[in-house]
């Protein structure tokens, strides 16, 4: 038996939870699972990441045989194909899912909104090519169209090693990262860049469990891991020195007036600007394996909402 | 004497030509370790030169001086710039001169010198040096290194090390 996951038709972090629940009602008989995203108008970066991170799920809960890869039935509006091509979603999604559809032959990003296109991460070999390849693009967008010093460029390639750095330390498993700038007219009503990252690894309470699961004692979740990580700088190694990465990034957000957002089994924790609304943390969520990350860096100038 | 060591040139003996950037906490590891040979005199890193340490006025407790040249260094990141800069100053009595270095790199090791309690030196293209990371260690280091007689105070105020 097929079990359905429906992908939301605007899929991002807002729709994120809707989809986790859907996956977690779905998968919990570990049956195969049908993604159905052929109703899709628009996904975000992190959409995209979030979707492959659960075919990775999927794939190995599979009951139907391990080697069962979960079924994807592909956006049919063709702007939203193309745009899913040339973010790079099908030529990672190959390897994870059965898919469904006509998928246009991959091309490069020519467009210079996807400043990355969803690129894997397994390996500390991996963000070098992905900090390598980031600068060479974002360089001139974050500039010009964004309004940052030159100098921020350097910063938020900072803050993207040290994101795809999660994966590699804490996730156990590979996941991928995605850089798109676009204009964002639902929030800000002006450009933002967006760094998604997300796996399907064990995740934020299981990575810090050992170290700081007595500290907090009957708290102890995955609000409480994420607190941990991203507010007091904890990490799950001994080394005075670690736990910089997520600090850092948090500098870097500061200084630019924007916005952190970590979603890891059942909770979500953000550092929230003040042109937005989300709120700082919420626990009870649908459960979700592994860690999503977002991160906006908006134009500069006012950003009232 | 100054050990020297030429950061872009260990980067690139230790990952890959292709890669500029000082990112990720395995490649911090392997060329901390590169400049950790090369200050203990064991020529492991290529782009280093120079050897020994300045002994104080009274000849006693040897120094090391490193200074390290980050021009060519792309980025570098938190979790690097802990493994490299921060830990070559926890597990060894050494100062570290840093040059060639922009805005960006400062942006990353200054935080991180700052959260350890430690300090190092940075020197500009006019051989001026400036302090960078906990406050306390930073005059302490300069204070010393006076004392060494390894830098001295320059008319105008500022400081600059005595040794080529």
């Amino acid at each position: 038996m097929t079990r359905l996951v429906e992908v939301p038709a605007q899929f991002d972090d807002r729709s994120f939870d809707q989809f986790a629940g859907a996956f977690a009602e779905a998968n919990k008989d570990a049956e195969r699972l049908l993604f159905d995203a052929h109703a899709a108008e628009w996904a975000s970066p992190y959409g995209l990441v979030g979707l492959l991170a659960a075919g990775q799920a999927a794939r190995r809960g599979g009951s139907a045989g391990a080697a069962d890869r979960p079924l994807l039935t592909a956006p049919t509006n063709p702007e939203v194909l193309s745009y899913w091509t040339r973010a790079g979603f099908f030529r990672e999604a190959a390897e994870l899912f059965e898919i469904h559809g006509k998928v246009p032959r991959a091309k490069a990003a020519e467009h210079s909104d996807v400043l990355l296109p969803v690129t894997p991460v397994r390996a500390a070999e991996d963000v070098h090519a992905v900090v390598s390849k980031i600068q060479q693009r974002a360089s001139a967008i974050l500039a010009s169209e964004l309004g940052l010093d030159p100098k921020a460029t350097m910063g938020f390639a900072m803050a993207l090693s040290e994101a795809c750095q999660n994966i590699v330390e804490h996730a156990g498993t590979g996941g991928w990262v995605a850089v798109q700038a676009y204009h964002w007219r639902r929030k800000l009503a002006r450009r933002v860049v967006v760094i998604a990252v997300a796996d399907a690894g064990v995740g934020f309470r299981h990575s810090l469990e050992p170290t700081q699961s007595k500290r907090f004692g009957d708290r102890w979740g995955d609000a409480a891991a994420l607190e941990a990580a991203l507010v007091q700088g904890v990490s799950r190694f001994r080394d005075p020195g670690r736990g910089q990465g997520l600090a850092g990034i948090r500098r870097y957000l500061v200084r630019w007036d924007g916005k952190i957002a970590i979603r890891s089994g059942t909770a979500r924790i953000a550092i929230v600007p003040k042109w937005d609304e989300d709120v700082p943390l919420k626990d009870g969520l649908p459960p979700f394996p592994g860690a999503q990350v977002l991160i906006i860096i908006p134009e500069q100038g006012s950003t009232e909402p | 004497m100054i050990q020297y060591i030429d950061m872009h040139a260990v980067l690139q003996q230790s990952v890959s030509s292709l890669y500029t950037d000082l990112v990720t906490r395995p490649t911090g590891r392997v060329v901390r370790e590169r400049i950790e040979q090369a200050i203990a005199g064991l020529g492991g890193a290529e782009g280093a030169g120079g050897a020994g340490g300045a002994g104080g006025p009274d000849g006693a407790g040897e120094m090391t001086i490193a200074r390290i040249d980050f021009a060519g260094v792309g980025c570098i990141d938190y979790s690097c710039a802990d493994e490299i800069v921060a830990k070559l100053l926890r597990d060894r009595p050494a100062v570290l001169v840093l040059s060639g270095i922009s805005e960006g790199h400062r942006e990353a090791i200054e935080p991180v010198l700052t959260g350890h309690g430690l300090a190092a030196l940075i020197e500009r293209a006019d051989g001026t040096l400036d302090v960078l990371g906990a406050k306390g260690a930073a005059a302490a280091l300069l204070d010393e290194l006076v004392a060494r007689r390894c830098a001295a105070r320059r008319p105008g105020g500022t400081y600059a090390l005595t040794l080529a």
